[in-house]
C-alpha cells in the first residue's frame, strides 16, 4: 500500500506522531499545520486521501473540506475534538465521509484510514442502471437521477443508496451498513449511519419527514423500498 | 394559623356587634314599653278617677244592674272604648259585654278594689289584650271594673320588637362582612409575605413582599425584604463561585485535551514496540502507556462531568429493551458478573446511551472496590418502574458514608489508589438524573455493596419514523438476531 495521504493538524505533537503511525503502516505522509496551507498543499499534488482536524487556524476543516469537496471525490476524513451529533452531522454535511474521535489510538486511526481507501477505491464493474422508484440510479457514472434532473449526492451517500437499492426490501442493520459502507471491521459508531440516511434522504425523499424510498425498521434497521 | 387568626379576629368583631346591638334594642324596646304603658294607665288612672267620683255618682240612681242599665253609664264609657263590669257585692254583675267575667280578673285586683283603692291590671280578658282599672264608688259601693283594649298598643310594640329584631340581624350580618374584609385587610400583608416565603422556599429568591404601609407591618415588610435580599446576594455569590469552579474544570479539562490526544496517539504507538526495549526501559514504557489510559479516563469524565454543569445534555429517549441492554453490556465490560433478568424483554422509555453509561460504571465501581469476588446484575420491576441493581460482595461502606459515594472524587477508602477517576458514581447520578431515576446505595446483608438504580416506566410507544436515533443499538454492538439472512 503507498497510498498518499494529506494530514492537516495544527498541534504539532499529534501531527508528528501520526504521520509516524500512518508512515509506519506504510502510507506515504504530506503534513500541513494549518486549513489554508493544507488546502494549498491539496492543490499542488494529487492524494489518495485527506485526514482534517475540524479546528484549524487560517481556514476551518469543514472549509477545506467544502473546498476540497467542490473539485474532487478525494477520501476525507475528519479529525473530531468532539463527537457529537452536531459534530458529525456537520462533517458530513461538508462532505467527509467518516470521522475519527480525538483521542485515537494510531492503529485505530490506520484502520479506518484502510477502510476509506478500500472504499474508494472499489470500481465500479457494474454498467448497469437500477432504479427506486422514481430513481434512476446509474451505478457506472456514479449518479442519481429523478425526473431526469441529476441529485448530487456525495460518495457515501450513493454507496448507501445503491447498497439499499440493491438489498430493496430486506432490513440492514445499522451494523451491517457501517461494515459495507464504511468498511469497519469492528465496532463503529452507528450514529454515523443514522445520520447519514437523514442526509441521503433530505435530497432523495419528496417529503424527508415521511420517507417513502428509505425506511426506518424499528429495533431493526433501514430497508429501501421499491 | 392564618385562617385562625382571621376567624378569629372577625368572630371577635362579630360578637362586640351583636353586645352592642343586644343591649341596645332590648334598652331601647324596654324604655318604649315603659313609657307607653305608664302612659296608656295614667289617661286611664285620671278617666277612672274622674268617673267614681263625679260622672258615676251623678247619674247613677239606683246601686244595682237596673240602676246601671237605666243609667246608660255603660253606652258613655262605651263611647270612649271602655267596656264596664259593675260588681254590687254578692248577685249578678253588671257587664256591658256578655264575655266579661269578674272571674278573669285576678284575686289581688279584687281584693285591693274591695279594699277601697283604685287597682289596674294588664290582662288578656278572652282573647283581648286588655287593661282594667277598678275603684269602687265612695265611700263602700259597687266595684267599677273599667277594661281597655289595648290590642293597638300591643300591637305596636310588637311591630317594634319585630323592627329591632331584623335590625338587628342585619346589623350582625353587615358587621360579619365588614369584620371579614378588616380581618382580611388587616392580615393581607401577612398572607403576601407568607406567599413570598413560599417563592423562595421554591427556589425563588427575587421574591418580595410589597411594603403597602408606614406601619408595624411595613417596617417588618422591608426588614423581610432586606433579609431576602441578603440571601439573594449570598446565594448568588455562592453559584458565581461555583460557576467560576465548574468552568474552571471544563476549562482545565478542555486544555488537557490536546497534549492528551498526543499522548494516546504516541502510547498508541509504542506499545505495539514495547517488546523490542531493554527490560528496565520497557517495563516504564508499560507504566506509561498504563498511565495514558489512565488520565485519558480522567480527562473524559471531567470533559462528561463539565458537560452536565452546563446544563447542556440532552436525553434521547425511545422505547429500549433494558434485557438486552444489560446482557450486551455485562457480556462487553464483566463477563463474570451473573445476570438475574426476567424472562422475555422490559421495554421502557430511556436513552440507552445514559443507560449503559450508569450501569457500565456501577459494573467498574464493582470491580474495583471488590476485586475477584463474585458480582451479580439483577433486574426487577415493580409499580413504578423497574430497578437495576449491581451488587459484589467486596468490603462495603460504612453506612455514614453511604450517601457519599456518589459525590465528585469521593472516596469510600482514602487509602485506596485505584485506575478509576473517582468520578464514575457521581456520573452515573447525573445520567441516572437526567432519565428521571436515581440511585440508592445499601450494604448487602451477606456483606459487600449494592447499588441501586431505580428508572420510571413511562411508556408511550408511539410508532413513527425516530429516524435518527431509532431502534435499539445496544451501544453499536452487534445484535446476531438482527443481522439479516445474506
Amino acid at each position: 500500500m503507498d497510498a498518499r495521504i494529506l494530514l492537516v493538524e495544527d498541534d504539532p505533537s499529534i501531527r508528528e506522531v501520526t504521520a509516524i503511525g500512518l508512515r509506519g503502516a506504510g502510507f506515504t505522509v504530506d503534513t500541513a499545520a494549518d486549513g489554508q496551507a493544507g488546502l494549498d498543499r491539496f492543490r499542488g499534488d494529487p492524494f489518495d486521501l485527506v485526514l482534517l482536524d475540524v479546528m484549524l487556524p487560517r481556514l476551518d476543516g469543514l472549509e477545506v473540506c467544502r473546498a476540497i469537496r467542490r473539485t474532487s471525490t478525494v477520501p476525507i476524513v475528519m479529525l473530531t475534538a468532539r463527537a457529537d451529533t452536531i459534530d458529525v452531522v456537520v462533517g458530513l454535511e461538508a462532505g467527509a465521509d467518516d470521522y475519527v474521535k480525538k483521542p485515537f489510538e494510531v492503529p485505530e486511526l490506520v484502520a479506518r484510514v484502510r477502510a476509506a481507501l478500500r472504499r474508494a477505491g472499489r470500481e465500479p464493474n457494474d454498467a448497469d442502471r437500477l432504479q427506486l422508484g422514481p430513481l434512476t440510479i446509474d451505478i457506472g457514472g456514479r449518479s442519481v437521477a429523478r425526473d431526469g434532473g441529476e441529485i448530487p449526492l456525495t460518495r457515501t451517500e450513493f454507496d448507501l443508496l445503491l447498497e439499499l437499492t440493491r438489498h430493496a426490501g430486506q432490513v440492514l442493520a445499522r451494523d451491517v451498513l457501517l461494515d459495507r459502507i464504511w468498511g469497519y471491521d469492528y465496532l463503529g459508531d452507528s450514529r454515523l449511519v443514522d445520520v447519514a440516511i437523514q442526509r441521503l434522504r433530505a435530497k432523495v425523499e419528496r417529503d424527508p419527514a415521511a420517507p417513502e424510498l428509505i425506511q426506518t425498521v424499528r429495533g431493526a434497521g433501514y430497508k429501501a423500498v421499491r | 394559623m392564618i385562617r385562625g387568626v382571621r376567624g378569629r379576629l372577625t368572630l371577635t368583631i362579630v360578637a362586640l356587634v351583636i353586645l352592642t346591638a343586644a343591649i341596645l334594642g332590648i334598652g331601647s324596646y324596654v324604655f318604649v314599653d315603659v313609657r307607653i304603658r305608664e302612659q296608656a294607665l295614667n289617661n286611664a288612672e285620671v278617666q277612672a278617677r274622674f268617673d267614681l267620683s263625679s260622672t258615676i255618682p251623678d247619674r247613677l240612681v239606683r246601686q244595682t244592674v237596673e240602676g246601671m242599665v237605666a243609667s246608660r253609664l255603660a253606652d258613655t264609657f262605651r263611647s270612649r272604648d271602655i267596656d264596664t263590669l259593675v260588681d254590687f257585692g254578692g248577685g249578678e254583675p253588671f257587664r256591658s259585654k256578655q264575655d266579661l267575667d269578674i272571674d278573669q280578673l285576678s284575686s289581688q285586683l279584687r281584693t285591693a278594689v274591695a279594699n277601697g283603692q283604685l287597682a289596674f291590671e294588664w290582662a288578656r280578658l278572652g282573647d283581648t289584650p286588655s287593661l282594667v282599672v277598678g275603684g269602687r264608688l265612695p265611700p263602700s259601693g259597687p266595684a267599677f271594673y273599667f277594661v281597655r283594649d289595648v290590642s293597638a298598643l300591643e300591637a305596636t310594640l310588637d311591630q317594634l320588637r319585630l323592627a329591632l329584631g331584623v335590625g338587628a340581624v342585619s346589623l350582625v350580618a353587615i358587621a360579619l362582612l365588614a369584620a371579614r374584609r378588616v380581618a382580611r385587610g388587616v392580615l393581607a400583608p401577612v398572607e403576601a409575605a407568607s406567599r413570598a416565603a413560599e417563592r423562595i422556599e421554591l427556589g425563588d429568591l427575587s421574591a418580595r413582599v410589597p411594603v403597602t404601609s408606614g406601619d408595624e407591618f411595613g417596617a417588618w415588610a422591608q426588614r423581610f425584604n432586606r433579609m431576602a435580599a441578603a440571601l439573594e446576594e449570598t446565594i448568588g455569590q455562592l453559584e458565581a463561585a461555583q460557576g467560576q469552579n465548574r468552568r474552571f474544570v471544563a476549562d482545565v479539562s478542555h486544555e488537557l485535551r490536546t497534549p492528551l490526544a498526543a499522548l494516546v496517539a504516541e502510547a498508541s504507538i509504542l506499545r505495539n514496540d514495547l517488546d523490542s526495549l531493554p527490560a528496565g526501559t520497557r517495563r516504564a514504557g508499560e507504566l506509561l502507556v498504563a498511565d495514558v489510559a489512565r488520565l485519558r479516563a480522567l480527562v473524559d469524565d471531567l470533559m462528561e462531568i463539565s458537560r452536565f454543569d452546563s446544563e447542556a445534555e440532552e436525553v434521547a429517549a425511545h422505547a429500549v429493551d433494558v434485557v438486552r441492554v444489560l446482557e450486551t453490556l455485562v457480556a462487553n465490560r464483566f463477563p463474570e458478573a451473573q445476570l438475574a433478568m426476567p424472562p422475555g424483554p422490559v421495554t421502557i422509555e430511556t436513552d440507552p446511551r445514559r443507560l449503559e453509561r450508569i450501569v457500565g460504571n456501577l459494573l467498574d465501581n464493582a470491580r474495583e472496590h471488590a476485586p475477584g469476588s463474585r458480582a451479580e446484575v439483577r433486574l426487577d420491576m415493580s409499580d413504578e418502574g423497574i430497578v437495576i441493581a449491581v451488587e459484589d460482595r467486596g468490603p462495603g461502606v460504612p453506612p455514614d458514608r453511604l450517601e457519599r459515594i456518589f459525590e465528585r472524587f469521593y472516596k469510600a477508602d482514602p487509602s485506596r489508589h485505584g485506575g478509576s477517576s473517582g468520578l464514575g458514581l457521581a456520573i452515573a447520578a447525573e445520567h441516572a438524573t437526567l432519565l428521571g431515576g436515581e440511585l440508592r446505595a445499601v450494604n448487602r446483608a451477606g456483606g459487600g455493596l449494592q447499588i441501586e438504580l431505580r428508572l420510571p416506566v413511562t411508556r408511550s410507544l408511539h410508532h413513527g419514523d425516530p429516524s435518527a436515533t431509532g431502534g435499539e443499538d445496544g451501544g453499536g454492538q452487534p445484535h446476531p438476531a438482527e443481522e439479516p439472512l445474506p
